[in-house]
């Protein structure tokens, strides 16, 4: 067996009660990794085309990858992947926290869940041991008091009442973190299984342990010395973006009407450590950044803070600059275990509706009173919050508004408004689970990073996808937290005067090095990254960026494949009408010019004109399809 | 004719606002020299925490534009933008 995994494949059988420990294939892990990788190659083999996401045919799949177990830092996401109920394509999400650790500790790479259970049950692995439970007293209880009732000997991925009652954009909850995005709570909802706790006494094997120990300090105090890792997010966890993407226009506001909100500086890091932050216990385990917020919450106590994502779409795009209301809103929907990007996004079109005089939601931009209310009926599928528990798409598709619904195959956008960020607008279009920001990040390259090209010209904004987009999914697949990603630029860069000429210089070197940055990323040699040599180390296979480049496209094009098969096309690589038709900054006529932009990405990808990946790509990349 | 200027959180705490109305600028070079009139005290701490900032005119990078030399028209946002990362 490759070093670095477990070597075993658990998987349980909900109907008959029934587990089984298979090995792990070597050629898929050698070819996907693990993680989202290996997860989606298991769910387009083991299924038929066509299954109903909420069904027992849908498998929901837990899986970890190589860099998992070890102490490396950021290294302790597991992925989730299954066919996702609110897009009908692939479905996957990350989270953090300490399950994917004790998954390895249990020997366990990957745990494929397959049927469903005919009444709530719960699940404990214990090394070997695999324990069948009744889950009826944990029914119903929100995501907390369930871990604290299972108690702290194994680490829990479970759902709350969102799951249970199948809200589409319902997530997996692990500690204080949450695998939040398509709706793979409701598919475990479906399953009627409540919880999956886990852990054991195994050590992770390295190839090259040594090397590995002495490489993972050094970039320790890499991460400690950095402006980003080491100081920002540790002063202002993610939340420090507010005032960034609020100066460029960019912050969601007014359902995307517009990018900018007067009192977005009272929804900041900034102002969350300065008049809210409590401590920072709700971080992954061995993580040295520590990004995770604690916030008090008025009679329930102290937890975790809200993230960037979830200031933004619960704060100015429902126009609101009262940090302890996201705080509260925040918890509402970690408890009852959702997505709060599809929440922030689902509301404020709510919001819109209600504005236009389409719908009734009972709460409008800019007044918190209903929301708690509204969340709480989302979560249990109540009056209102019923039709809101289905996410935009549908709501639009019964309502009206399809041109303000702000979503991308049905998954609801995150919190960068692409019309000030060209690339990441590619990016939602294109990413195969739908309008999300972490399968690629591009909007750091263009509009928030210390280093950035135009982000309102054409030059390289079908270019940076690709790459970015590949290099998420390997990172998924190992599976480490894209924030590492981050690091990449020293502390040089982040030093340098904005405002330099030498600034300026190395922005416009940046944007016409098109040809050459594709080039260097396609390299087979040696690593250089440090998720490179921390696999290196680990499995004793060389990872270089051109090996993760090609294992990243691999990935994609499987996962492009698996949403072709299940009757996505061309016509779902698109953006919102409003961010297509409706300019945010002075001087433009319109909004992202997508079209002027996807057939070079399409040709890039090595796809025709209809989006479809070639039997030459396919087979370059050695993937494995139905015809 | 007037703009606001949108400043950093550090600025923010600086001037107690966080943004400031500046009348009589004509391009961004006017609006950095006007903000850095109104904050309190020498120009020590404004020159330390702008150095730090980037400048976007209406959410574009003036380096976009023509630095510091981009002309600003009534009603105009000048934003001082730190870098940052999340998600």
């Amino acid at each position: 067996m490759i070093k670095g995994y477990a070597g075993r494949i658990l998987e349980i059988q909900l109907e008959t009660e029934k587990f089984v420990f298979k090995p792990l294939d070597e050629d898929i892990a050698q070819l996907y990794i693990g993680g989202k990788g290996y997860g989606t190659r298991l769910l387009y083999d083991l299924t038929e085309p066509g299954i109903d996401p909420l069904s027992a045919a849908n498998p929901l799949i837990f899986a970890t990858g190589p860099l998992n177990g070890s102490v490396a830092p950021q290294t302790n996401r597991f992925a989730v992947v299954c066919k996702s109920p609110l897009t009908g394509g692939i479905g996957n999400a990350t989270c953090g926290g300490s399950f994917a650790y004790a998954m390895k500790r249990a020997g366990v790479d990957l745990i494929i869940v397959q049927g469903s259970a005919r009444s709530p049950r719960r699940i404990e692995i214990e090394d070997d041991a695999v324990r069948f439970l009744p889950a009826d007293d944990l029914w119903g209880q929100g995501t907390y008091a369930t871990q604290e009732a299972l108690g702290k000997k194994l680490k829990h991925a479970v759902i709350g009442p969102a799951g249970e009652n199948r809200v589409l954009y319902a997530g997996i909850v692990s500690d204080e973190r949450i695998a939040g995005r398509t709706g793979v709570g409701a598919v475990m909802g479906s399953k009627n299984l409540k919880a999956i706790s886990i852990n054991g006494k195994r050590k992770l094997e390295m190839d090259d342990p040594d090397a590995f120990k002495a490489y993972t300090k050094t970039v320790r105090d890499l991460f400690k010395e950095h402006p980003v890792l080491g100081e920002s997010m540790k002063r202002f966890g993610t939340g420090a973006i507010v005032n960034t993407t609020n100066g460029r226009n960019i912050i969601p506001t007014h359902n995307f009407k517009y990018g900018h909100f007067d009192d977005a500086m009272q929804v900041s890091g900034e102002h969350m450590e300065e008049h809210e932050l409590v401590g920072v216990k709700s971080s992954c385990i061995h993580c040295p950044v520590t990004c995770g917020r604690d916030v008090e919450v008025e009679g329930v106590g102290r937890v975790k803070g809200p993230e960037y994502e979830t200031l933004a779409l619960l704060g100015p795009n429902l126009e609101i600059g009262n940090l302890k209301n996201v705080n509260e809103w925040n918890y509402l929907a970690d408890d009852l275990g959702m997505d709060t990007i599809s929440l922030g996004a689902t509301l404020s079109f709510a919001m819109e509706l209600q504005e236009r005089g389409m719908f009734e939601a009972g709460v409008s931009f800019g007044d918190p009173d209903g929301i708690s209310e509204l969340i709480q009926d989302i979560g249990h599928r109540r009056g209102t919050g019923d039709m809101l528990a289905d996410g935009t798409r549908r709501m639009a598709e019964r309502l009206g508004g399809m041109e303000f619904a702000m979503h991308v195959k049905g998954l609801e956008l995150s919190a960068y408004d692409p019309r000030g960020s060209f690339a990441q607008g590619v990016e939602y279009a294109t990413t195969n689970r739908g309008g999300c920001h972490v399968q690629g990040a591009s909007m750091y390259l263009e509009s928030v990073g210390p280093l950035t090209i135009n982000p309102q010209n054409l030059k390289l904004k079908a270019d940076i996808p690709v790459i970015q987009q590949n290099l998420a999914c390997a990172i998924n697949s190992m599976v480490l937290c894209i924030f590492s990603t981050y690091g990449m630029f020293p502390a040089a860069i982040h030093n340098m005067d904005p405002s330099s000429r030498t600034h300026w210089a190395l922005s416009k070197m940046m944007e016409n090095m098109g040809p050459l940055f594709r080039g260097f990323m396609g390299i087979k040699g040696k690593p250089m990254l440090w998720w490179e040599k921390w696999l290196t180390y680990i499995t004793g296979e060389t990872m270089s960026s051109g090996h993760i480049q090609e294992i990243g496209a691999r990935i994609f094009n499987l996962e492009r494949i698996y949403n072709l098969r299940e009757g996505l096309t061309q016509a779902d690589d698109t953006l919102p009408s409003r961010i297509l038709h409706e300019p945010t900054f002075p001087g433009q006529t319109s909004g992202h010019p997508l079209d002027a932009l996807l057939p070079r990405y399409y040709t890039l990808r090595g796809w025709d004109a209809q989006g479809v990946p070639t039997t030459k790509t396919l087979d370059k990349l050695q993937i494995r399809h139905s015809a | 004719m007037s703009v606001t200027v949108q400043l950093t959180y550090d600025m923010a705490r600086e001037v107690g606002e966080p943004r400031l109305e500046i009348s009589g600028a004509r391009t961004v070079a006017d609006v950095v020299r006007l903000t850095r009139e109104k904050f309190p005290g020498d120009t020590t701490q404004f020159d330390k925490l702008s150095r730090v900032a980037a400048l976007a005119v209406n959410g574009v990078l003036i380096h976009h534009r023509r630095g510091k030399k981009t002309a600003v028209e009534d009603g105009d946002l000048v934003a001082f933008v730190k870098a940052a990362a999340g998600g």
